[in-house]
């Protein structure tokens, strides 16, 4: 570059500017959040399959048993249900171990789920406390609390959403909502959710894990049955949060994807409102 | 050229803005600071983008190999891996995490503390879990409970009438949880193994007792005796009884007859039922659970 320009150049840009325009950016994540969060990835789904296993041994939600399968599960009642309705599992061998087989470990092997269960789980507890960690030291923790405005906040960014499909269709403009923070009110309520269900699940997993040690924490959850539905439904919040996370992250772009992995981000505008306003 | 005006324009006029908005507010403690931006070489961030996304690459790849190490057979197979993928390696690995786990119940366990007991009308149904079959009645008449490892080097035989006679009985209405996660209360009564062990004391150096009952079949039913390690400070807490009877009726055949371990403070699968031998040793017995890939400890 320089070599191409003419030497009346160079000696203005050192005057004035620096060399080699730059790019702003900001950190986004901390490095110990950003390796907390992808080790959640594994951590979480050896969670989930090797629950669903445990599950298996002993179902929250049962019925009479049914007089032609003898089957009591409701899990397992959609197994069947699937195994008779999709095309090409007409003869799976053992519909009422369909969901078991696809969704978990598999049945009838609630030991070795167990021994995964509580090495993962003890993966989960650290990898939590590295991320905890990663947010105080970043302050990233402030981003993440509720606001009085989130309400209200809240219902703009479901306004753009929903209306966002029917916009693109009909080739209008659609603007998103202005905010002077790092995420909107919906963001935040389901990154602020998401480590609360985070500590729940781990009370409730000690919870149903020491019923006699730890009483006064079943009893809080209202005794040993209900911290195991808590503790079932609780996996739920992991599932439903994933699934719009993973597709607005590829709808918002390689930016935010990338601040992820690499902590920076280019879109360095916004904090500059944020600067301009406080 | 808009590019231009987007990376340096801004940060030369924002850096002593940043600064002296901070100096001119001081902060709230939970309001949200502005992120510091900084401008960087493009070199710079291609360099350390593709640095961490190496980083990453590779941590994915050993997040799958060590799913693939860990996770059980059966469910590689069924994903299609052709390869026996056991090895000492992962039992190991796996046994360890077991082990801290009860390490961790160990640490937990408190001998004086006690675990809630219920009422009479919270008591719920309790389904005969007999691992196998469960064994014909005619064993109960000829029962007797043999006790070994006795400081006096003795090997001592008490029948149920013995036992009934010599201790007090005590009742509780307690929790039992299955390693399955069911649970059910019950009434319970019988001696405590605390007194037991008073009476007939162990050999000095014991620190566990082996509980096995030898009419227990497998579920063809064929003898498949049952054993199990009770760590001594669990078999003294006071609510660790010798259980002879259930719901105030005598033991039936389903619950154990005549005589079973009630240890509310371990999973259900260290309640024998039935017991026949219990021998006092020194190191860890074997445990009929642990052999087949569940922990040892098992304190709830």
């Amino acid at each position: 570059m320089s070599h191409s320009m003419p030497p009346d150049c160079e000696s203005n840009s050192t005057s004035t500017l620096p060399e080699q325009p730059g790019v702003l950016v900001v950190r986004k994540h901390h490095f110990l959040v950003r390796w907390s969060h992808w080790l959640n990835v594994p951590i979480l789904l050896g969670l989930i399959l090797s629950g669903i296993s445990i599950y298996w041994a002993s179902p929250i939600y049962q019925h009479k048993p049914d007089p032609s399968t003898g089957n009591a599960d409701v899990a397992a009642d959609i197994g069947i249900w699937i195994c008779a309705h999709v095309p090409g599992l007409h003869h799976y061998s053992s519909p009422p171990d369909w969901v078991y087989t696809h969704m978990s470990l598999g049945p009838g092997m609630l030991g070795l789920a167990l021994r995964l269960h509580w090495l993962c789980a003890y993966l989960f507890m650290l990898n939590g406390a590295v991320y905890a960690a990663g947010l105080v030291r970043g302050g990233g923790w402030r981003s993440l609390l509720p606001r009085r405005t989130d309400l209200f906040d809240a219902l703009r960014m479901f306004r753009y959403y929903l209306g966002f499909p029917f916009a693109k269709l009909a080739r209008r403009k659609w603007l998103h909502p202005l905010f002077d923070t790092k995420y909107n009110a919906l963001q935040r309520a389901a990154y602020f959710s998401v480590p609360v269900a985070g500590l729940l699940s781990v009370a409730t997993g000690w919870a149903i894990h020491k019923p006699m040690q730890l009483h006064w924490l079943a009893a809080a959850f209202g005794g040993y049955n209900t911290a195991r539905v808590w503790h079932f439904w609780l996996m739920w919040v992991y599932i439903l949060f994933v699934v719009p996370h993973v597709i607005l992250v590829f709808a918002d772009g390689w930016d935010t994807l990338r601040s992820m992995i690499v902590g920076w981000s280019t879109r360095a505008e916004r904090s500059e409102v944020v600067a301009n306003e406080q | 050229m808009n590019n231009e005006g987007k990376g340096a324009m801004p940060s030369t006029g924002m850096q002593p803005e940043v600064k002296s908005a901070s100096m001119q507010k001081p902060q709230r403690f939970f309001g949200e600071r502005p992120l510091p931006a900084i401008e960087m070489a493009p070199r710079v961030l291609r360099y350390q983008s593709r640095r961490d996304f190496l980083v990453f690459g590779a941590g994915a790849l050993a997040a799958l190999a060590g799913a693939g190490f860990l996770l059980p057979q059966n469910t590689l197979s069924r994903m299609g891996m052709p390869r026996n993928m056991d090895s000492p390696g992962k039992e190991w690995f796996l046994n360890k995490a077991l082990r801290i786990d009860d390490d961790v119940a160990e640490a937990l366990y408190s001998g004086t503390r006690r675990v809630p007991t219920h009422t009479k009308s919270q008591i719920t149904p309790l389904k005969n879990n007999y691992n196998g079959a469960t064994p014909d009645p005619g064993y109960i008449s000829g029962w007797k409970l043999t006790l070994d490892g006795l400081a006096s080097g003795l090997s001592i035989s008490l029948d149920i009438r013995n036992l009934l006679t010599r201790f007090s009985v005590h009742e509780q209405i307690t929790r039992l949880v299955c390693v399955e996660g069911w649970s059910a209360i019950a009434c319970w009564a019988g001696l405590r193994l605390d007194d037991l062990l008073r009476a007939y004391p162990p050999v000095s150096e014991a620190k566990w007792a082996r509980v096995e009952s030898s009419v227990n079949l497998d579920a063809s039913g064929n003898p498949d005796p049952y054993f199990m390690s009770l760590d001594l400070a669990t078999a003294r807490h006071p609510q660790t009884l010798l259980a002879t009877h259930f719901n105030g009726q005598p033991l039936t055949v389903d619950h154990g007859a005549p005589l079973r371990l009630l240890v509310p403070v371990k999973l259900g699968l260290k309640n024998v039922k039935a017991i026949t031998r219990i021998t006092y040793v020194a190191e860890e017995p074997r445990d009929y659970w642990a052999e087949r890939g569940y922990s040892r400890y098992d304190g709830i």
